[in-house]
């Protein structure tokens, strides 16, 4: 990744300020510049088949918890399950910044945000450019509605992620290294109904979920 | 069979994938078709028997207490019907080996498991192997260098069978967790492997020219198990066939590779394959030189050349570390670690001995704490051999040891931990009869020390020896016989050499003048190793330039590199509007420099605690007004308060010296159990610093009981809590619960992104703190303003 894949004004949405000073913007750029250096963005995807049951969906034949994530997938045949991480570097990147600079830990942190939905965004693309579906629901993460959390490891699981991309799962479901995602993508021939759809913070005023949400811009 | 005499063959047959061949179904756990259906195990391992495979990985990858756990299979029930029934079908044929995978769980610093837990689940793994009667140990598909060596320890310790490891590369040359191939080779080696190598993540093509590095990194037999080829992400499956795999082992074979076997998507196939093209194949003598070394888990410090040592992690004449060390403030620590490193030293020595400090249980920690923010390999300096052991055990990586020196004692006590652990040592030229005046007898105690480290096994080039600087007031001829030991000790033995550098000027005026030239004249000298402050004035420059002029900074890259920026710079730019400047101000600017600047000013009229109260109070005041008005954001408000920081930096080190303590009250703040999120944590720790309480940091991951001693032996009135995550505010609750129970005095304060005032309210907790600020306010009305 290059300090040009970003947007400045998203990575202000991710430090939740409208703007900064000269100095914070100079620091901004440094950190983002260095930060790219350490990414090493990587992915993992399956596709498996999606069923519906009187349970609940399963996906790969595993059912997943909770009545949102069987909304997201309704119409879904197929689902690409994906995960992305950034790499241990940029976690030791930011907790080193912790212990010399908290603003820098802090503008790290946010570029790394910026940086993991980035990797998400590109994948998601580049699976719209492959696969062979014409309608894609957005990601849908375990913790979102009541996908529950839990079930991460289980996922991760699915897709041998730690062995294939180096993510792994804490016994409380944290996922290390920390900058990563995982997410399930529903696929279909008909028009998709998104239980939910989070957004990118460019739009708050449109938002459905403009008032939970972390990143939502202060009113300008 | 026996795996060691296989080895004495030309080619050694491992089998191919496992899970390739059980075609599992979802949510199917390998290990326990062990005991649902070994017939169906049992199969592949006499397939692969049949096709050609010496040794056979029995079903037993993910067999640990930790990956079964709430599986209901366990895992000594699993591994023993695995050995059996992997022996019952290869019988004579082949060698059955316990297959030890990875935990599925990052180590601390970066996860949550301690090398302890790792270690005692791969000793049960070990120990029902080898009871069942397998032949070997197997540990593959290993990304973090401490896991490997606590699955390794675990099985050398526990055990008599030869033990192999293959660790997996990704392209760059270095595993996930960021371990480099050197890394990877010298500290097996060390540790005693019989045989390292590489398997999984990529296809032949990729892992070759990664197998020709390993190659020359170790002198022990290797092992390729490639993947076949990269898989289809729709389908899963892997497209190179039999053939071509085979194809790639003539290059494998040509560069040494004498363990042959597959991975994810091989098969039988593959190893009749194998067996087929080799068969007519010699592998190639490996020639290799041996390579001074040392390394951390993802860094390989080779010394080809001098290297500094960082010697400021001592208490020794250090009142501020020795205070950190009593206060357990690892972050001080960690802050001594990162300015070394950034300062271009490439090593650090950690000694935290001091009176009152449980150097067993105090330096493992801090070994900890230090790799957690630097990459450099450690140099482990205790005299205690408790210490040394317990941090041996938890440093992943090779490191040196300091020291042993001739005493029968030492030589005794040091010595066997070092080759046990694959560490370097650094010998004391020293003895019963304390430390020689002439170079001569230093050089004989050297020689003493090499060969009793030899004899153990010690390879040569891992002993280092410090020929000892004593003070140049004490006598003329000090530091020539020094020199002179120092000169011999490189020329004659050709061995690395370790001095305390700054000995040399203790009790004389102008110290930095004479570190500077006795260093310069030292590495001329052939001194390698120098222990000194990368931050002292010109020390760094001493060695860059002297690394420079004798030729091992290839085009001056290096020097250049360090210095082009200076030669641009006006020799000292002066602060900008010095004049205006208030302390207030610069704190609410965010000016770090000149919030410290201004602090060394003030303190010439203002009492420490005066300047707190007055001026880094009200800039911090103002600036959380303003950010709870929302006229100012987060990132306004913490770059102010690292300024506040920066100013208390300097009233710290000040107050130290007085042996004052800036003390508004004591608050213990921790991430709760199961919590390695611990940004938002820190941001209340800096906060709250800044408003002059002491705050008793326990991290992230904190056990409740933990939390509940700490603030109980501190008798804090306020426990700040932290935690992210729905699955983790369970711990926060029954941290609070204990609390109540065994000091109900004490308040509470939680936050987090997951918690809401009303959460916080149901787990009892006293206060709700929506963000750092809120932490502050909160703690003004427990200890008063």
């Amino acid at each position: 990744m290059t300090p040009e894949d970003f947007e400045r004004k998203e990575l202000l949405s991710y430090l939740r300020t409208p703007s900064l000073d000269e100095n914070l913007s100079a620091m901004l750029e440094s950190c983002l510049k260095s930060l790219c250096e350490v990414i090493e963005p990587r992915t993992i995807w399956r596709v498996l088949p999606v069923e519906h049951t009187e349970d609940g969906v399963k996906l790969g034949g595993f059912l997943l918890g909770g009545k949102d994530i069987a909304k997201h997938l309704t119409g879904c045949s197929e689902a690409v399950l994906m995960a992305a991480t950034l790499s241990g570097k940029v976690d030791s990147m930011i907790r080193r910044a912790q212990l010399t600079d908290m603003t820098k830990a802090l503008l790290y942190d946010a570029i790394a945000g910026a940086a993991i939905e980035h990797v998400c965004e590109d994948l998601t693309a580049a699976l719209r450019a492959q696969l062979p579906y014409e309608y894609f629901t957005e990601r849908f993460s375990a913790g979102y509605g009541d996908f529950p959390l839990t079930q991460q490891a289980d996922l991760v699981k699915m897709m041998d992620a730690t062995r294939k991309i180096g993510l792994t799962v804490t016994p409380r479901m944290t996922l290390l290294p920390m900058k990563s995602v995982t997410a399930v993508i529903g696929l279909s021939h008909s028009p998709v109904t998104d239980a939910r759809r989070y957004t990118c913070g460019n739009s708050c005023a449109l938002c459905p979920m403009r008032d939970d949400c972390a990143f939502s811009l202060p009113d300008q | 069979m026996d795996f060691r005499t296989l080895l004495r063959d030309e080619f050694v047959f491992l089998d191919g994938g496992m899970g390739t061949m059980l075609h599992l179904a979802p949510g199917e756990l390998p290990e326990r078709l062990n005991l649902t259906e070994p017939q169906r195990v049992a199969a592949i391992h006499k397939a692969y028997a049949e096709a050609g495979s010496q040794v056979v990985y029995a079903n037993t990858f993910g067999a640990n207490p930790l990956k079964l756990e709430g599986t209901g299979v366990d895992c000594t029930e699993s591994i023993t019907a695995a050995i059996r029934l992997a022996k019952k079908a290869v019988g004579e044929r082949a060698c059955v080996a316990l297959d030890i995978g990875p935990t599925g769980q990052l180590l601390q610093p970066v996860g949550s498991l301690t090398f302890d837990a790792a270690y005692e689940a791969y000793k049960t793994t070990c120990i029902a192997g080898a009871k069942a009667g397998a032949d070997l140990v197997v540990i593959e598909t290993m990304s973090d260098l401490l896991e490997t060596k606590a699955a390794l320890l675990a099985a050398k310790e526990n055990t008599d069978l030869p033990v192999i490891v293959t660790m997996t590369f990704t392209e760059n040359g270095r595993t996930f967790t960021g371990c480099p191939i050197s890394a990877m080779a010298i500290t097996l080696e060390g540790l005693g492997a019989d045989a390292i190598g590489m398997n999984c993540s990529l296809g032949p093509r990729e892992i070759l020219p990664l197998m020709r590095e390993l190659s020359g990194w170790t002198t022990l037999p290797l092992i390729a198990k490639a993947n076949a080829g990269l898989p289809d992400p729709v389908t899963g499956e892997y497209y190179i066939t039999p053939e071509e795999f085979a194809g790639f082992m003539l290059a494998y074979a040509d560069c040494g590779v004498q363990i042959f076997g597959g991975c994810c998507g091989t098969t039988p196939d593959f190893i009749r394959a194998m067996r087929k093209v080799l068969s007519q194949h010699h592998r190639a003598r490996r020639i290799v030189k041996p390579r001074p070394a040392v390394c951390s888990g993802t860094k390989t410090v080779l010394l080809d050349m001098p290297r500094v040592i960082g010697e400021r992690i001592n208490p020794t004449g250090k009142k501020r570390m020795k205070q950190a060390l009593l206060d357990m403030d690892f972050d001080y620590l960690r802050g001594e670690a990162i300015s070394q490193t950034d300062a271009g030293a490439d090593i650090l020595d950690v000694n935290v001995g001091t009176p009152g400090i449980d150097e067993a249980a105090v330096l493992p920690q801090a070994v900890c704490a230090i790799l957690e923010v630097t990459d450099l390999p450690l140099q482990l300096d205790s005299s205690d051999p408790a210490a040394l052991e317990a941090a041996l055990r938890v440093y992943p990586g090779k490191p040196i040891v300091n020291s042993v020196n001739g005493k029968e004692e030492s030589l005794k006590t040091v010595l066997p931990l070092v080759k046990h652990y694959g560490a370097a040592i650094v010998g004391l030229t020293l003895d019963e009869n304390g430390i020689p005046t002439a170079s001569e007898e230093r050089f004989t105690i050297g020689e003493k020390i090499l060969h009793r480290a030899m004899d153990l096994g010690i390879k040569r080039e891992d002993v280092y020896l410090d020929c000892l600087t004593l003070t140049a007031s004490t006598g003329a001829n000090g530091p020539t016989e020094t020199l002179t030991a120092v000169r011999r000790v490189h020329n004659e033995l050709g061995l690395q050499t370790v001095l305390g550098v700054s000995n040399i000027s203790f009790g004389l005026p102008n110290r930095p003048l004479i570190n500077r030239n006795f260093l310069c004249m030292a590495m001329q000298c052939g001194l390698t190793l120098p222990i000194m402050n990368p931050m002292a004035e010109g020390m760094m420059d001493t060695v860059r330039a002297f690394r420079m002029l004798a030729g091992f900074d290839e085009n001056c890259n290096d020097f250049i590199t360090a210095y082009q920026d200076t030669a641009a710079k006006p020799a000292a730019a002066a602060p900008q509007d010095q004049g205006d400047m208030t302390l207030k101000g610069a704190v609410a600017h965010g000016l770090r420099a000149d919030a410290a600047r201004l602090t060394e000013e003030a303190l010439k009229d203002h009492a420490p605690l005066e300047i707190v109260n007055d001026m880094l109070i009200p800039a911090l005041d103002e600036v959380g007004a303003d950010y709870e008005k929302g006229t100012l954001f987060l990132p306004q408000l913490i770059q102010a308060a690292t300024a506040a920081q920066s100013a208390f930096g300097v009233l710290k080190s000040h107050m130290t010296a007085g042996g004052e303590k800036a003390d508004k009250g004591k608050i213990v703040i921790a991430t709760v159990q199961g919590d390695v999120h611990d940004i938002g944590k820190n941001i209340v720790k800096l906060l709250l610093e800044n408003y002059g309480y002491q705050v008793i940091d326990l991290g992230k991951d904190v056990p409740p009981q933990t939390i509940v001693d700490a603030a109980i032996a501190n008798q804090v009135k306020l426990v700040g809590l932290s935690a992210l995550m729905t699955t983790t505010v369970g711990a926060m609750e029954e941290t609070i619960k204990l609390l109540h129970e065994q000091y109900p005095e004490c308040q509470t304060i939680v936050g987090g992104a997951v918690l809401t005032e009303d959460y916080a309210e149901t787990i009892h907790a006293s206060c709700y703190a929506k963000d750092a600020k809120a932490t502050v306010d909160f703690a003004k009305t427990v200890y008063g303003d």
